[in-house]
Formats: C-alpha cells, structure tokens, sequence
C-alpha cells in the first residue's frame, strides 16, 4: 500500500459479561485509516461472538465512504445472524451519510457468467480458428480484387503511400537487415567450418553459404525481420485508424479500406522484399568470405566456390519466395490492423496476431515451396 | 444551491497569479481566482479558450510558467514525492472520455485506487468500490467491462472511479458532451446530488449552457483573444448584466458571438 494520509482512526473493543461488545470509534474512519479498524472489529466479533453489538461514534471525528462501509458491514453482519447492533453518538452528518450508502444494501449486481468448461473454451477455439480461416479467405479475395483493379487502373493507387511506405518498410531495413545478413553469414561459416575443416572438406563452406543464403535463409530472415518490424506497424497503424473510426470514415466516403490502405502496402512490401532479400543474401556471402579468407583461403576461390554452388535457378527461386513472403507479411499485417476491436489493448493485441500469423504463414509457405521445387527440380 | 460569491471563508483552490503556456506561446495569463469548500465551479469559454489547460494544470498534469495553484494551501506546482501524492489523494478527475481501463470492469476500475492506496481488505474493496458505483446508479453494472455501456454510463463510471478515496474536490472535464439532453440533465442532477449529499466541491470545464445554469453555483469566463478571465459570477447574472458584450452573446447563443 502507498501511504497517503497520516489521520488514524482506532477502534477498540469492550466486551461486557452479558455478551455485549462495544466497538469505540476514535479519530478519523477515512479510506486509509478505515482497512486496520476493519480487521479489529471483524476479529473482535469473531474472537467473542457479541449477541448485541455497540459502537460508540461520540469520539468519531470524520467518516468517509469507507468508514461508512464499515458500519454497515457490521450492521449486515449482525442483522444477517438475528444478533443486536446499535450505534451510539454518531454525527447526524454521518448518519446521513450511512442513509445514502445504505440504500443499496439490499441490492446486489448480477454475478459474473461462470467460467466456461474446457469443452466449451476447446469449442470456442475451434470455431474461433474456422472463422478467422474464412475471414482469410474473404480477405484474399478482396486483396486479389483490390490488385487486379490496381493493375487495370494503376492511376487508382496511391503511390505516394506506396513510396513512402516502401521507404519505411525497405530502405529504413537496410542496416537491421545487412547487419543481420552479416552476421548469419559469418556465423554460419564459422560454425561450419569447424567440423568441415577434419574432413579437408572446408572450401564447401562457400557451397553451404551460398546455396544456403541465397535460397533459403536470405528470404527467410528477410521475411521475419519484415514481420517483426513492418507487419507490426500496418497493424498497429491501422488498428489505431480503426479504433479512432478512420476505417469507418473511408468506408462512408464509398472508399474501399482493402484498395485505398493495403495495397499500398502490399505494393511496397512487394516491391522491397526481394531487394532486402538480396542484401541479406549478399551480406551472407561476405560474412562467409570473412571466415574463408581467415581460414587462408583467396577470395578468388571463395567466389569461384561460390558460382560453381549456386544456379540462377536458386536465386530466382529465393526471390520468387520473397515476393510470396512480402506479400503475405504485408497483407497479414493490414488484415489484423482492420480486424482490430475497441479498447486500448486492441491494437497491441492485433500487433501480436499480425507479427504470430506472419511467421506462422511465413513457415507454412516456405514448405511450400520446398516441395514445389523438390518437384520442379529446381 | 450554495452561492457563496461573497464569502469570506478560506478558498478550497486558490489559484493565483498563473501563467500557462509552452514553446514560449502564452494561452492563459496571469489568472487569479478562488473556488469556495461545497461550490460548484464552472470554467467557461469558447473553443481554444484554455478550459482544458487550466483544468490539467489544476491537477498538475501540467507546470505552469508562472504562478501556484493552492489546493487545501498547498501549492500543487511545486509539490514532490509524498506531497505531492497527498495533494493528489484529495482530488479526483473525471476526463472528457471518462479514461476507464478498457481490460478492467467497473468495478475493478473503482477498486484499483483503493487496492493501491488503502490498506483496507479485499471484501471491504469491493464493498467500498460496490457502493460507489451503487451512488452512480451502477450498481447492476459492476461486472460489465466500459465498452458494454453507453457513454453517460462511461462518465458515471469515471466519476464514482474518482471518488473511490472520497477526496473533497472532484475536476469534471466536460461531462455534458457527447451526451444526449436527457442523460446530459441525469448526470447534472447526479453531481448537484453529490455536492449536496456529500459535500464535494466540484470544479467543471465546459460550454453546455443548459448545464451551467443548472449546476454552476458560480462562473469564470475565459476569452481567447485577451488570454484572462473575462467574467466572474452567477450565471444569470452574466447572462443578463454582463457590461461585456461577448459574454452576453455567450449566454444568448448569438451567432456573433463566434466571431
């Protein structure tokens, strides 16, 4: 507790031969002082089970809301067990105070539903999911619209959003993502290098950074920082435009909130995951020089390793992933933005869902595409 | 109502010498008023007036530039620490959105005042907290979380929250709007119940004509253009005396007077 007021209100007990207890209220009853005489007096009455109970307010000074409570907490008390109360000596102020409080003494609000059974909450879940399914689904279909309009029309575009959204979502990425490509690269090698080094089969690490950057980890690590740092705000940005009634306002102007708002941002992130992926994946590659030139090999046979490692076909297969990637991550983003309720823990809760689903859908596409390629051969 | 103009008795608030402003702009200069223990007070004025401002400065959300606002003699501007939190202990405030926790119900919205700062035990909270709302005429409401009421219910809420510690001063920040007439009238009625029942002193910011003649025991008038006070008194009495024709307009609901 956070002490707030000095004034102290003491009650004591006298309990007489006859069974009676009588409470002698002194000083202040104010909400600070009020929780102390509370549990005296509950622990008096329990400890001696007073068939008439007195309170003596003569020496009562101040009485507020909470030592109103009280009083009629012992009233109750007593009344509910058919035992006598009595209060002596209290200020007519106060006793009107107690007259307004104890208005509601008999009414009581309507309790809480109880909480649901595991059967119901699992039932809930269920259906929760199934619904946001086929929300996803309705919400793919009016991106797929949206796009197709967009295509048609592209002077119907806000490509002032689009651009600006790309400069926050792509070219403000830039460092997070090198730094991090970088790092992977590096790490990678090195961690490799190790064991490969027994074998003499070192100079396959630039195989394993190559293959492994450019085609796998370089989008994925691309997408992920997309979700956690972009995907985030489109839904903190538009969960706040639709719990200040922003969405609403569009949709009255007969502007579609999927055309004006997300496809912006699908263009941008669209637009700037491949090229971020493409960073990610070079930077990779010069983390794993670092660790090859340290391990005495040239830089010449690194990239020559390197090239003789990687097709085309693997790096245009890691783009075409980020273009998947960037447009899930962005539509996720926008969808649970629009899909954010009222309250000021909404947006921070549609933020979670939109970074959770990102990744979730980011691993569910990522496989795939491995099968895909696995059958196409590439 | 208590009209208390030309009392002599010790101000609740005195307010003096204050200068508020930022970034070197002034918005409010050098006001100097009281507020009387039991008064509902009303501050008035126009759009971008400096109600607001004074409000939150009033209840140290703000610091002003110059000048103190003494709150039971003790200066709110300069406070710290304990003194400060004991200041703050003997008012409550109820914002213009009303400002309850949207994760909480009502009634655990006017409990976490008293959980933080009552050593009182967890069933006298409730019953405490219970009663509050009860004198809102929430009582059946209790349970409901602030999005599942309409908005007067929201601002009852917010007033039996600012009550949960009984201080003697309540700051109401526009109560009246956004309120229908009927439930703007209900919670005018609910806090002249509370100034006569329990004695509190409110201070109130708005510019609901209809409200203040109901409820303002007295007036200040703000005035954009000059940044002081223009007018101090009954409503009626500025209604139909004022020398200052802009206050007139006010009352009058003239169009000029937006001008």
């Amino acid at each position: 507790m956070r002490s707030l007021v000095t004034a102290r209100g003491v009650l004591e007990g006298h309990p007489s031969p006859d069974g009676a207890l009588v409470l002698s209220l002194t000083g202040a009853l104010d909400a600070s002082s009020t929780g102390q005489a509370w549990r005296n007096a509950l622990h008096l009455i329990d400890v001696h089970q007073p068939r008439q109970l007195i309170v003596d307010a003569s020496q009562l000074t101040y009485c507020d809301g909470a030592g109103a409570a009280l009083l009629l907490e012992l009233q109750r008390h007593q009344q509910s067990r058919r035992l006598t109360y009595e209060i002596q000596s209290l200020d007519p102020a106060y006793q009107a105070l107690l007259e307004l409080y104890g208005r509601w003494e008999a009414q009581r609000p309507e309790p809480l539903a109880p909480a649901e059974s595991p059967i119901e909450q699992i039932g809930r879940a269920t259906a929760a999911i199934w619904n946001d399914v086929v929300v996803l689904i309705a919400f793919v279909g009016q991106l797929s619209l949206a796009l197709a309009r967009a295509v048609r029309q592209p002077g119907l575009v806000r490509w002032r959003d689009a651009f600006v959204t790309a400069e926050l979502a792509g070219v403000n990425a830039v460092p997070i993502i090198s730094l991090l490509g970088f790092l992977l690269g590096l790490i990678m090698a090195f961690q490799s290098a190790i064991p490969m080094r027994q074998f003499g089969a070192d100079i396959y690490v630039a195989n394993l950074i190559g293959l492994s950057m450019l085609r796998e980890l370089g989008p994925l690590l691309t997408a992920i920082i997309l979700a956690g740092r972009s995907g985030s705000a489109f839904a903190a940005e538009l969960g706040t435009m639709k719990v200040s009634e922003e969405i609403d306002a569009l949709t009255t102007m007969g502007l579609e909130p999927v055309g004006f708002l997300v496809v912006p941002r699908v263009i941008a992130a669209v637009a700037m995951t491949p090229l971020l992926s493409v960073f990610a994946g070079l930077l990779g590659l010069i983390g794993g020089a670092v660790v090859m030139l340290s391990l005495g090999f040239p830089l010449v046979t690194y990239i020559i390793q390197v090239k003789s490692a990687v097709t085309v076909g693997d790096l245009l297969g890691g783009l075409g992933k980020s273009f998947v990637f960037g447009i899930v991550v962005a539509a996720i983003g926008c969808l649970r933005g629009l899909q954010t309720k009222s309250g000021a823990g909404a947006v921070g809760e549609s933020t979670t869902r939109a970074v959770v689903s990102g990744l979730v859908l980011i691993t569910i596409v990522d496989g795939i595409f491995a099968v895909i390629f696995y059958y196409l051969g590439i | 109502m208590i009209h208390r103009s030309l009392s002599r008795e010790t101000p609740i608030i005195a307010v003096r010498n204050f200068t508020a402003g930022y970034d070197g702009h002034v918005l409010l200069r050098d006001l100097s008023f009281d507020i009387y223990p039991g008064e509902v007070f009303v501050i008035l004025g126009g759009s971008g007036s400096g109600k607001s401002t004074l409000l939150k400065h009033m209840i140290g959300l703000y610091r002003p530039v110059a000048g103190s606002i003494l709150i039971e003699g003790r200066d709110i501007v300069t406070a710290q620490g304990q003194q400060r939190l004991e200041i703050l202990a003997r008012i409550g405030v109820m914002y213009q959105q009303g400002a309850l926790f949207g994760s909480m119900t009502l009634l655990e919205n006017v409990r976490l005042p008293l959980e933080e700062f009552t050593d009182l035990p967890d069933d006298a909270i409730d019953r405490v907290a219970l009663m509050k709302l009860q004198l809102v005429g929430l009582g059946q409401a209790a349970y409901k979380l602030p999005d599942e009421i309409s908005g007067g219910m929201r601002k009852r809420a917010a007033i039996a929250r600012a009550m949960a510690l009984d201080p003697p001063i309540l700051f109401l920040d526009e109560p009246s709007a956004g309120l229908d007439p009927i439930t703007s009238a209900e919670l005018d009625q609910l806090i002249m119940s509370l100034s006569k029942h329990l004695k509190i002193t409110f201070v109130v910011v708005t510019h609901e004509l209809p409200s203040i003649e109901t409820i303002a025991d007295r007036v200040i008038m703000l005035d954009k253009r000059t940044q002081r006070i223009i007018a101090e008194g009954l409503p009626q009495e500025l209604r139909d005396h004022s020398d200052n024709p802009w206050v007139r307009q006010f009352f009058n609901r003239q169009v000029e007077a937006a001008g």
